[in-house]
């Protein structure tokens, strides 16, 4: 049972096979060839470049309404304005 | 003001919130998936056996199942906003504090228990539910946007761990992830909102009907099933439908994530590298296959017969599997069964919305993932006792591919078009009521 039970988390789809992953590792240093360190900070700028990139969307559409917007707005309420608001 | 509106349309804040969990998802799954990473140096730290260091990962897939329901209910009564900048904070915390282990208790109760819980808080059956209220003629393809996400997820972020390690210490890499997790907070504060209403919108960022805003629907009124409570759900056949074939869904998925690899090199005796090319192959096409569902989904509709659809094929898929007796086999399978991996859960989630409305979505939603859960685990179980009683992996596939054959008329017999709101017309002289 204990092997069972060993064998059936080792290759659990919730939390990855150790043996899957080594080889997964081996693979990527054979393409990247580079020092882990690296590959970290790629890996890491592709995480963080998520957010930063839809705030900076968001923020340069809401410039942009506010931009199209004050010429007959108060600029009180700058967001969303040109999508139609439930009364 | 309407010259505006036609040439300059921002873009709807809906996609936002869709970003902002697609990120939460992404480093929330993938921080929990990175555990395998850390199964052999900690063991050989503490001299753990891999059983040992395996209980607290399974303790982790039985609390999130269980975990699923009550925080749905949580999601339903006091918001997806709230529930989920909490969920971060403790699994970020929770996270970071996994590198002061020290005893397998420890592990056990932070990562099977806090960690396990706290990854419910932004599970895909509570962002489905968010999404499901910011969209509507939408609503599958956001479904899927978080769907793929998560497998990007892992492809990302256990990388990232692997090297960290490498570069670092294991107590280093789980202090990194939980850091990551906690990097989604600002996203989260900033994009997440519970409703279009609360920014003053419509779903999909739609018009305000003509006759005042009164009707639901996604097309014009609520379904004639829309619940207040998930009780009144299960009185219903469609609930029923959808959870039995979202069990068959468990038992076909987790099965192959646990079976896949040995089968491949035991049965049909190809090398693991090679197996694991396979199965890599498949988890990949699975991003495509989820997207894919809903963006048929919302741009045909018939979401059932779609869902019915996905089952079938990854029932031909079983079938080949059996049959093909080579490596070719493996790669139909994989190629089948890739594109239809995501796409069931993609679209239950948005049919179950169309069917029950958003009310109770949330707790609806945890139910049936965990009936998914209960058939993925007991699968795995059944697998595993039936090769070391039959020495193959035959008699077990079988017996789970064959189940898809019922959850396939089970998704198709479901009333679609009497019960989901997509298809219901609004009626403006009983708009104030029901």
């Amino acid at each position: 049972m204990a092997s069972l039970f060993t064998f059936i988390l080792a290759h659990q789809g919730d939390s990855a096979d150790p043996e899957l992953i080594h080889w997964i590792k081996e693979r990527l240093d054979q393409i990247f060839g580079t020092g882990p360190w690296t590959v970290v900070v790629v890996m890491g700028l592709i995480i963080l470049a998520m957010p930063i990139f839809v705030t900076i969307v968001y923020l340069m559409q809401s410039k942009r309404r506010s931009a199209d917007e004050s010429p007959d707005q108060d600029g009180a309420n700058q967001d969303e304005t040109s999508q139609e608001r439930v009364p | 003001m309407q010259d505006t509106q036609k040439t300059k349309k921002p873009i709807y804040y809906g996609w936002y919130v869709c970003a902002a969990t697609l990120f939460i998802g992404f480093v929330a799954i993938g921080a929990r998936n990175s555990f395998g990473v850390f199964v052999v140096p900690m063991s050989e730290e503490f001299g753990w056996s891999r059983f040992t260091i395996s209980l607290a990962a399974a303790l982790g897939v039985l609390v999130n199942g269980l975990s699923q329901p009550f925080f749905g209910q949580i999601f339903d009564r006091t918001g997806g906003r709230k529930m989920m900048l909490i969920s971060i904070v403790v699994l970020g915390t929770a996270t970071a504090m996994l590198a002061l282990t020290f005893h397998i208790l420890f592990l056990a109760f932070m990562f099977g228990v806090v960690v396990s819980m706290a990854q419910s808080g932004p599970a895909p059956s509570n962002t489905a539910a968010l999404m499901a209220r910011w969209f509507k003629r939408r609503r599958a393809t956001a479904i899927s946007i978080n769907s793929a996400a998560l497998s990007v997820g892992g492809m990302i972020m256990v990388p990232f761990s692997m090297f960290m390690l490498q570069a670092t210490s294991w107590r280093v890499t789980w202090l990194a992830l939980g850091i990551i997790v906690l990097c989604s907070l600002p996203m989260a504060l900033v994009f997440l909102r519970e409703r279009p209403e609360d920014r003053g919108l419509n779903p999909d960022g739609d018009p305000t009907p003509i006759d005042g805003a009164t009707s639901t629907g996604r097309y014009g009124a609520a379904g004639p099933l829309e619940v207040e409570t998930w009780k009144d759900s299960f009185k219903t056949a469609p609930i029923w439908q959808m959870a039995g074939s979202y069990f068959v869904c468990g038992t076909t998925t987790f099965v192959m994530s646990v079976h896949f690899i040995p089968f491949a090199m035991e049965d049909r005796g190809i090398s693991g590298a090679t197996a694991a090319t396979i199965f890599g192959y498949m988890m990949f096409l699975n991003i495509f296959g989820g997207l894919g569902a809903g963006l048929l989904s919302d741009k045909i509709g018939g979401t059932k017969n779609w869902l019915a659809i996905a089952y079938s094929v990854r029932g031909i898929g079983y079938l080949v599997l059996l049959t093909v007796d080579s490596v070719l086999g493996l790669w139909i399978f994989a190629t089948i069964a890739g594109f239809s991996w995501v796409a069931t859960p993609v679209l239950t989630s948005s049919l179950t919305a169309d069917v029950y409305g958003t009310k109770a979505l949330g707790t609806i939603s945890g139910i049936t993932f965990m009936f998914h859960q209960f058939g993925g685990f007991g699968s795995v179980l059944l697998a595993g006792l039936l090769f070391d009683l039959s020495g193959s992996y035959t008699l077990p596939f079988a017996i789970v591919g064959a189940l898809l054959l019922p959850a396939a008329i089970s998704a198709f017999s479901i009333k679609e078009r009497k019960y989901s709101s997509r298809y219901q017309t609004a009626v403006p002289t009983l708009a104030a009521g029901d």
